[in-house]
Order: structure tokens, then sequence, then C-alpha cells
């Protein structure tokens, strides 16, 4: 879906369930999880109907994941860290052929 | 963690060209202002991360072009300008009318703490118009300016097959933006309709002011349609695929049509983003032309509560050379009213010719782009409204059919509106829908009760805030003595 227009100089790494990913510092969280090729981050709590990031400003709530030690977040306005575990919310399987 | 003033004379929510040009000239003028801003950086959605694309990423700087590389210059102004400022900090509340004090609730670093200002500057700038289509839920469908953000903040591109849908400034933007970066969407499906004559008639007297602008855009247009296949009047858009988008169908010039995509991109103009302002009890208004609520305003930016100013796109969407110049004006209307009580309030500052004819700009592109019947009042009543708790257009007109007298209580019956995002997406289509089954006008309709925290906040973080008497600093504070502007401001 996306692409990096430059190559990631000193990765920070993180982990989105159980896949390993290499982001830019100071990425969102959800951009780096976009660049990694990942687009479903939660299940919609009502049909379960996969769900991923729309707008990217805060408003519509999509991108939520869960953060160890963290709770539920935003993730277009959470900052990634190294070695930051993110789930979907708990309760939520991952997608399959994510 | 720097001594924040707890009893700052303005607090200005929003560090984007409204917010930043108004602290600026406060600052500039010895007032104490304290500048609140959920992004890590100056410069709001249309300059976001200008200063770190300008230092590392010279070729999207290229991309994102001159209008972009121009916010530069307010951003240095704003870290120099003496001007308190707190980023990544979120505004839960504003307290309301009858509270004995007017405080304002922030959220910064998982710590909640209540701020005092004698005046709030509000300058929480646009949000992209909701777009319902069938499919708009499905993941890889995503706004025009959810791409743009992800080019600023992070340089993303999309890749692959890629398409446009909506129509709007922001859209032929982007488009011409992705063709100067080398990336080529597989097609614009824009759903204007024809071109009115009252745009028509606004274009001549905007060409007599700002040629500059609207040859620019028309060099944009040209270029994209001159490497990208537009289909025009489109409509009944959706977005097709089991799990996320696969496809897009579409209609124009009376046939059917269907394309691959695995982007999705939608875009139909912004809207001022009204939340804080609405939880604050300030009168908002439906703007019939625009399709949207704005607040009421008199002067600048006075709104219905005499402590509150709002300027921007926050106010009315007139883009960013309008928001930085009613930024300055609107700085000398509060300081006015803050130095009303040793002298005659100031008269409302002359409008400068640059703001009049940015204004007849701004008139001309709200003409040739109205907003979209199609997504105003989707027709197919299987199209999610709400997309938080799923509730479709069919079940909206259902229960206002019902009896259903207003969006609060079609709340209260279906869970519209209830979710996380608390109405942003949903809110002005329920009201259109509703007011179209009533037959009554979208201001006689409403809009939903907007309440604190309009922002996520957990109970710990509440119950963790300090008491007034154990907040740190104090009104005999001068300024800089906490993190100005110009301070680095990276924690992380």
């Amino acid at each position: 879906m996306y692409r990096r227009s430059a190559a990631i100089a000193e990765p920070v790494i993180l982990w989105f369930e159980d896949r390993k990913i290499m982001a830019a510092p100071g990425d969102s969280l959800a951009a780096a999880l976009l660049a990694a090729g990942v687009s479903v981050f939660r299940r919609a709590p009502v049909s379960g109907a996969k769900r991923g990031p729309f707008c990217m400003i805060g408003n519509c709530f999509e991108c939520l994941v869960e953060i160890d030690g963290q709770g539920v977040v935003q993730a277009c306005s959470t900052e990634v860290r190294q070695g930051m575990r993110v789930y979907m919310p708990r309760g939520q399987s991952p997608g399959e052929g994510d | 963690m720097n001594a924040v003033p707890v009893r700052p004379e303005v607090a200005v929510v929003g560090a984007g060209p409204a917010g930043m040009a108004a602290a600026c000239s406060l600052a500039e003028s010895g007032v104490e202002v304290l500048v609140l801003d959920e992004q890590p950086a100056p410069g709001g959605q249309v300059y976001r991360e200008v200063e770190k694309v300008h230092e590392q990423r010279p070729e999207d700087l290229a991309a994102l072009g001159t209008q972009y590389r121009a916010g530069l210059e307010l951003v240095r102004r704003f870290r120099h300008s003496g001007a308190g400022y707190l980023p990544r900090t979120s505004v839960w509340e504003i307290t309301a009318a009858s509270e004995p004090e007017l405080a304002i609730g922030t959220l910064h670093d998982g710590a909640a703490q209540m701020l005092y200002p004698r005046h709030i500057i509000l300058a929480t700038g646009a949000m992209e118009r909701p777009t319902p289509f069938p499919g708009w839920t499905l993941p890889g469908v995503m706004t025009v300016g959810a791409a743009q953000t992800l080019l600023k903040t992070s340089g993303l591109m999309p890749a692959g097959r890629i398409v446009l849908a909506g129509t709007g400034p922001l859209l032929y933007l982007y488009a011409n933006q992705l063709l100067t970066a080398g990336t080529r969407p597989e097609a614009i499906l824009d759903t204007r309709p024809a071109t009115s004559m009252g745009a028509l008639a606004s274009l001549l007297p905007a060409l007599a002011v700002q040629p500059g602008a609207l040859l620019r855009g028309l060099g944009w247009m040209r270029a994209v349609r001159g490497s990208i296949p537009v289909s025009s009047r489109v409509t009944a858009l959706k977005a097709l695929g089991d799990e996320r988008v696969a496809s897009v169908s579409y209609e124009s010039a009376g046939q059917s049509h269907e394309l691959q995509a695995e982007l999705l991109l939608v875009h139909d103009g912004v809207i001022p983003n009204t939340w804080l302002a609405m939880a604050a009890g300030i009168q908002h208004h439906f703007d019939q032309r625009q399709a949207c609520w704005v607040p009421d305003v008199r002067g600048v930016g006075r709104t219905s509560r005499e402590s509150i100013a709002i300027v921007g796109d926050g106010a009315a969407i007139q883009g960013a050379e309008v928001a930085i110049l009613q930024g300055e004006r609107l700085a000398h209307e509060v300081l006015g009213q803050l130095r009303g009580a040793k002298g005659p309030v100031l008269p409302t500052p002359v409008e400068p010719p640059a703001l009049r004819q940015q204004r007849l700009l701004q008139r001309f592109l709200k003409r040739y782009f109205p907003p979209s019947a199609y997504f105003q009042l989707p027709p197919d009543d299987s199209t999610i409204v709400c997309r938080c708790e799923e509730i479709t257009a069919g079940e909206i007109r259902k229960v206002a059919a019902l009896g259903c007298v207003g969006p609060n209580q079609a709340k209260a019956f279906t869970r519209c509106g209830m979710g996380p995002c608390m109405g942003r997406k949903c809110a002005l289509t329920v009201s259109q829908l509703m007011a179209q089954v009533h037959d009554v006008s979208v201001e006689e309709m409403g809009h939903y009760r907007i309440r604190p925290p309009i922002r996520p906040i957990t109970v710990g973080q509440l119950a963790d805030m300090p008491m007034t008497g154990e907040e740190t600093g104090s009104a005999a504070d001068p300024p800089g003595k906490f993190a100005s502007a110009n301070s680095s401001s990276s924690k992380r």
C-alpha cells in the first residue's frame, strides 16, 4: 500500500502481534505499520469486520491498537518506541492473511 | 518536565497557522501566551513536520511544493516569539460558562492538568468532511488527507494500484504532489457536479486579485489531467473487497465501471473541527452553502463566550493564508479585550487588502468545489454512516421516520455517535439525513450534544490530576521560565 521515500538509517524495532516491524525514529505507530504492509489494525466491535487507519489525524479512532503496559491507544497519535509490543485490541484475534 | 504556567494570560489550542500567528503576535506584544498542541512539532496539519522535512527529506519537500515550504517561515517565527509551547498535549475539556472559573483540561505524557488562562483562543483547524459510501470502512480506504499526512510525517508514498475519489483542491494538490514524486494513480473519480453559474460569477473577481494562485491551481489540474485518467460527475461509488479494498465501482456518464485498487483515497473538502468549541458550549449555526456547522463569530473571532475566541479553519474554512492574517488580527482583538480595564476596547482591526483578496479566492474555490451530493445524503440505505457502531443510513432514516426528533434521540435509539470517535465521522451525516426525512433545515434538526472529555483520558489520569493548590508555577512566573517554543521538545 505504501513505500518509504527513503531507507531507514537506524531502525526502531517493534512487534505487531508476532510480526517484527522496522520503523523509522519519529514514525507514528500507524505510519510504521502501514509502511510494513499491515493494513488491518483491529476488528470492529459490533460485526467483527476488519478495520485499519482512515484519517491519520486523531479523529476517526479506526487505528486503535493495544500496547503492552499502555492499553488501547490511537496508533496515528502514538510515536514508535524501541521494543514496543503492539497487538490488535484485546479479545480480538489477528486477521488471517495480514 | 519544565514548569507549566498554570495561569497564562492566554492559552491557544492548536499550533497550526492561525494558532501560531496569534501566539506570535501576542508574545511579541508582551502577553504571556501558552500554545497547546497535539503534534510533536508546530505547523498544524497544513505545515505538519515542515521543519523535519526541510532538514531531512529534500525530495519530499520538493514534492510537497512551495505553499508547504512557506510554512517554515511562520514556524521559525513562532520558535523565536517567546510564546510558551506544549507539544504532544491534548485538550479534553474547557469548563462550562456556568463554572466559577475558566479552565482548560490538558493531558501531556499521561499526566492531566487544569490550566486557568484569562482568555482562550481556539485554533483547532479543519477536518475532512465525512464521505460515507458503501465499503468506506474497508481497510485500504483512507482519506486523501491521511495519505498526505503520511507523506509529511514519514515520507510514505502510496504504492501499487491507487485510486483517488471525491473532489476538492486538496485532492488535486495531492495528485500533483504524487506526480512530482513520480507516482501515478490509476484514476481520479471526480464527484464534482457541473460548474455552477455562481462559480463562474465568482471566478472573475478572484482572477482579478489572485491571478497567480488561480493559474497555479489551473497548472495542477492540467498536469493531473494530462497524466491521470479523470472520470467526471462520478456517482454510485463503492469500495469492494472481503477483507480489504480490492476494487472500486462507480458510475460516470451513465455507464458503470469497475477498477482494481489496493488503496482508495477519498476526499470531499474540509469542514471546521468544532468539537472543542461545541463542548465549551459555544453557539454554532449550520452553513447551508458549505454544508457544515460553524461557530457564531463576531468581529475577528469573538464567540458567544466572552473569554473564548476562535480563529482559522476552525472558525470557517478559508485556508492557511487567511488563517495567518486572521491570527494576527485576532491577537489585536484579544489584546484589546485583555487591556480593556485600562482603556477603551480597541476597535476591530481593519481588513488588510491581502485578506480581502484571499477571501475572493476562497469564495471561488468553495463554489467550484461544492460538497458532493452523493456523500451528503448517501442514497444507498446499506451505507454505514456511524463507523464506530456500524449504524447505516437506512437505520437513521428509519428511526427518523418513526418519529425520532433529532440526532441526540437517534443516538439513544441506535447508538449512532456513541463510539470512540464521538460522532466526528457521522454527526454531519446524521443531522442531514434526519433533516431530509423530517423535511426541515439541518439547523433546525440540530447536532449531537458534545460533552467533555473530547479526547481520551483514563479515570486514573483524572484521579492523579494535581489539585489547584499543588500545581507548579504561578501567575507571577515571567514568560520564558517554562517550556518556550524554541526549546527542544523531543523527549523520545
